[in-house]
């Protein structure tokens, strides 16, 4: 009832002109609550509502999502959830997002710049406080508000067939770029398996890559969303196989060697899950949230396995780590609506038990980690850290202008596929092509450029313990 | 004074609006304002938004970020070797469409006459029409995957399927087939619409023809050739924009890659992929300027080669010089 006179005020302010309707509007974001302040079973028990949900899950919504809704309506009786499943999510969510009346929570589309989610977005409150209760929510926070909860959360690393591995004659996991390609050559030699399979065709797939260029190959939290941003020449060669030349490269030069499937055009996305489960392929360049899909396509889940990307950085492995698709909620949808949909998200992040049955990393602080990571033990995890406060917009205006399209678009990744397999530019070519458009962007925005050491995380700590087990001798 | 020059000049406006010229007006402006709304809502507003997103530098559509930058967008369209080159691309889905146009032309002719079966073969050449373009994409997809249907088809004729080139990696005949796709999908409506310009030709034409002892090519080039002039140049239009503005095919089939992304592949990954919206929208106008100017092109080529068309102006020109010879003579 409150907040139904709360909504006739703001109309009446809005007849009563420009000044009015600010204030009210003041008031009414006011009134909304926070995630951290919202207690589950407790609060709105009577709030009466229906909302929609976009998802990508089409896969999961009939199912998973059904019995979602089933318990959450035992909390909430009042609240009605509907979910619409988008094919081409990636693509379709941002086209309906220019419109208002979406729907009421959606998955927020990956390459939204951050100075627009309050546009788009309510916030789900402080970034200080929901830190306390949840991780990686860096994504989606701007000017200390958090427009984004994600989802679940991946590490990245390769997909692989483990029983194609020990046929190979591969003991020990690949550490290296070197010990990876030297791995697909044995896999290639010694049994009838596709050592690396690309998923060229699909082109989304292709876009994996990307996310190893950050945390894996570096160890460097910082490196994405500021090392990228002011290092010079951040893709040429380092000569150390780190960084995200050498991930790159590992896919140059797996295609160069013949090392992947005959013909790239005609991949087929949806068949790939069958075969690296039935052993027809080596292993696949993918984030965690695929090794659960590759599991269930076939009657050999156990050989499945999920290894850390195999660049090494000062004799350490890292892997990183990040939210999936996070969820968001409609800023322009009405206030019952909008309380629902907090309601709705909180229940998914800590009660439905989302990421550790898909496999994921958990959301709430102090979570469950599921089997199948079992293999990053000893692998620190990478979480990115958020930009300097005022260069929030940085990375994506210099990877837009740039039209390098880090975690954007495929074009770039399937460039170096293509460049390889018809011997055209070298991989060297290709980085400087990059790191010149990178700069001319970096050079739009004045930022300051300076060569960049990665900075891995921990490594100051082992140097302290080696200086300590020094002390003690 | 207002009453008097009132009363004196204007009848009263019921009487005014009831008058012959003004309910003529009336009628003229009544038929016109929806078809004048309709045209204005969803062809010029769009376009004119379009322009002025051309020069804008923009990531969204309705961020506030946007930057005007003038024309530097066009300068980018024909500096960039990415944009305008990919225009080399519709060369192959033109020469396709020429073959697609012969064949059209070829298939009706026979199909024009009395033929056992002759529906039925119209229909199935008509078919691929009907089918969407992304389910025709995902089609070739499977036919030129390597060793699915095509490869099999040829194998039979005894080619070695180990010899045969990848039909959409090999860089030097990918665009070929991908243009082969859209003569399989195009061709019979081409040959629908020759079809039905050829059936309105006076059959007693051919019959008077016949009498003079003309053969089946004589009839062909000088009844139905003329007759269907108009109809042709049409499809050489159509086929032409069409080439410059491929986009189904690459899209669904190679998604752009290995050298197959043609202008408007490049304009949507541009868009939607890079967020460069300013830029396609740039590119958007330039094509549709291209398209224009091969249209007007088209039409003067198609005027000069005609030779009703010339004797006019031959004659014209003949009328006018005697006109110039009488004068003088008087003079």
């Amino acid at each position: 009832m409150k907040v139904k006179k709360l909504t006739a005020l703001v109309m009446a302010g809005a007849m009563m002109g420009t000044m009015a309707m600010s204030t009210m509007a003041f008031a009414e974001e006011a009134e909304l609550p926070t995630l951290d302040t919202i207690v589950l079973g407790e609060d709105y028990t009577d709030l009466e509502a229906t909302i929609k949900v976009l998802t990508h899950r089409t896969d999961i919504v009939d199912t998973v999502f059904a019995e979602y809704i089933a318990s959450f309506n035992e909390l909430y009786p009042g609240i009605t959830v509907e979910y619409e499943a988008v094919t081409d999510y990636a693509e379709d969510i941002k086209i309906r997002l220019t419109t208002d009346d979406w729907g009421d929570i959606c998955m927020i589309p990956t390459n939204l710049q951050k100075n627009e989610l309050a546009d788009e977005f309510i916030s789900f409150g402080e970034k200080e406080t929901l830190d306390t209760m949840y991780v990686m929510l860096n994504n989606f926070t701007y000017d200390g508000q958090v427009y984004g909860i994600p989802s679940t959360g991946n590490a990245q690393g390769v997909v692989y067939n483990k029983k194609v591995f020990e046929a190979a004659g591969i003991t020990e996991l690949p550490k290296t770029p070197d010990e990876f390609i030297a791995a697909l050559q044995a896999i290639k030699d010694n049994t009838e398996a596709i050592p690396l399979y690309t998923n060229f065709a699909a082109g989304w797939t292709m876009g994996a890559w990307d996310a190893y260029v950050g945390g894996s190959a570096t160890g460097d939290p910082d490196f994405m969303n500021y090392g990228l941003v002011h290092a010079e020449n951040p893709f040429a060669d380092n000569g150390e196989q780190t960084g995200p030349y050498a991930v790159y490269n590992v896919l140059y030069e797996a295609v160069a060697q013949g090392l992947i499937e005959d013909d790239p055009t005609t991949t087929d996305w949806e068949g790939c899950k069958g075969m690296i489960n039935n052993g027809e392929i080596g292993c696949m360049v993918l984030g965690s949230w695929a090794v659960v899909q590759m599991q269930e396509a076939g009657p050999n889940a156990a050989d499945i396995g999920y290894m850390p990307f195999p660049i090494t950085v000062d004799g350490a492995q890292y892997a990183a780590a990040g939210p999936d698709y996070c969820y968001g909620i409609n800023v322009n949808a009405e206030t019952d609506n909008q309380i629902a949909s907090l309601l709705y998200v909180k229940w998914l992040t800590e009660e439905s038990g989302f990421s550790y049955d898909q496999g994921g990393l958990p959301i709430c602080v102090g979570g469950e980690y599921p089997d199948v990571l079992s293999a990053f033990d000893g692998v620190t995890l990478v979480v990115d850290n958020p930009a300097k406060e005022g260069e929030e917009d940085l990375f994506g205006n210099i990877n837009t202008d740039s039209e390098v399209g880090l975690n954007m678009d495929n074009t770039h990744v399937q460039m170096v596929l293509e460049e390889a397999l018809q011997g055209g530019k070298t991989m060297e070519e290709i980085a400087a092509e990059w790191n010149e458009a990178w700069a001319e962007a970096q050079a739009d925005y004045e930022v300051e450029v300076a060569p960049y050491e990665y900075q891995p995380m921990g490594a100051a700590a082992e140097d302290e313990a080696v200086e300590e087990t020094s002390a003690a001798e | 004074m207002p009453g008097t020059t009132l009363g004196k000049q204007k009848k009263p406006f019921g009487q005014w609006l009831r008058t012959r010229k003004v309910q003529q007006w009336l009628v003229i402006i009544a038929f016109m304002t929806i078809p004048l709304i309709l045209l204005v809502t969803f062809s010029y507003v769009p376009f004119a938004k379009m322009f002025e997103f051309s020069l804008y530098k923009m990531k969204r559509y309705d961020s506030k970020n946007n930057k005007f930058i003038g024309l530097e967008n066009y300068l980018d369209v024909f500096s960039r070797d990415d944009c305008f080159n990919s225009l080399k691309l519709a060369g192959y889905y033109i020469v396709a469409s020429f073959i697609q146009l012969a064949m059209a032309l070829y298939f009706a002719t026979i199909l024009c006459f009395k033929v056992r079966g002759g529906s039925l073969f119209k229909g199935l050449i008509f078919f691929p029409y009907l089918i969407s373009g992304i389910a025709i994409g995902f089609i070739f997809k499977f036919f030129y995957t390597r060793g699915f249907v095509f490869d099999t088809v040829l194998s039979w004729i005894g080619l070695n399927p180990e010899s045969l080139p990848y039909w959409l990696k090999d860089t030097r005949i990918n665009n070929a087939s991908l243009a082969a796709t859209s003569v399989w999908r195009y061709m019979g409506q081409n040959m629908v619409l020759f079809l039905g310009a050829m059936m309105s030709v006076d059959p007693t034409l051919y019959e008077a023809c016949a009498i003079d002892g003309a053969n089946s090519w004589a009839k062909f080039r000088y009844i139905m050739l003329p007759s269907i002039k108009s109809v042709i140049l049409l499809n050489m239009i159509l086929s032409i924009s069409g080439s410059l503005s491929a986009f189904e095919p690459p899209y669904v089939i190679t998604g752009g890659t290995f050298g197959t992304s043609t202008y408007f592949v490049m304009m949507n990954s541009l868009a939607h992929e890079k967020g460069k919206i300013g830029l396609a929208a740039a590119m958007a106008v330039v094509l549709m300027g291209l398209i224009f100017i091969v249209t007007i092109a088209q039409q003067v080529i198609m005027k000069v080669a005609d030779e009703d068309w010339r004797e006019e102006r031959r004659n014209k020109k003949l009328a006018k010089a005697r006109k110039k010879a009488e004068k003088e003579a008087r003079a």
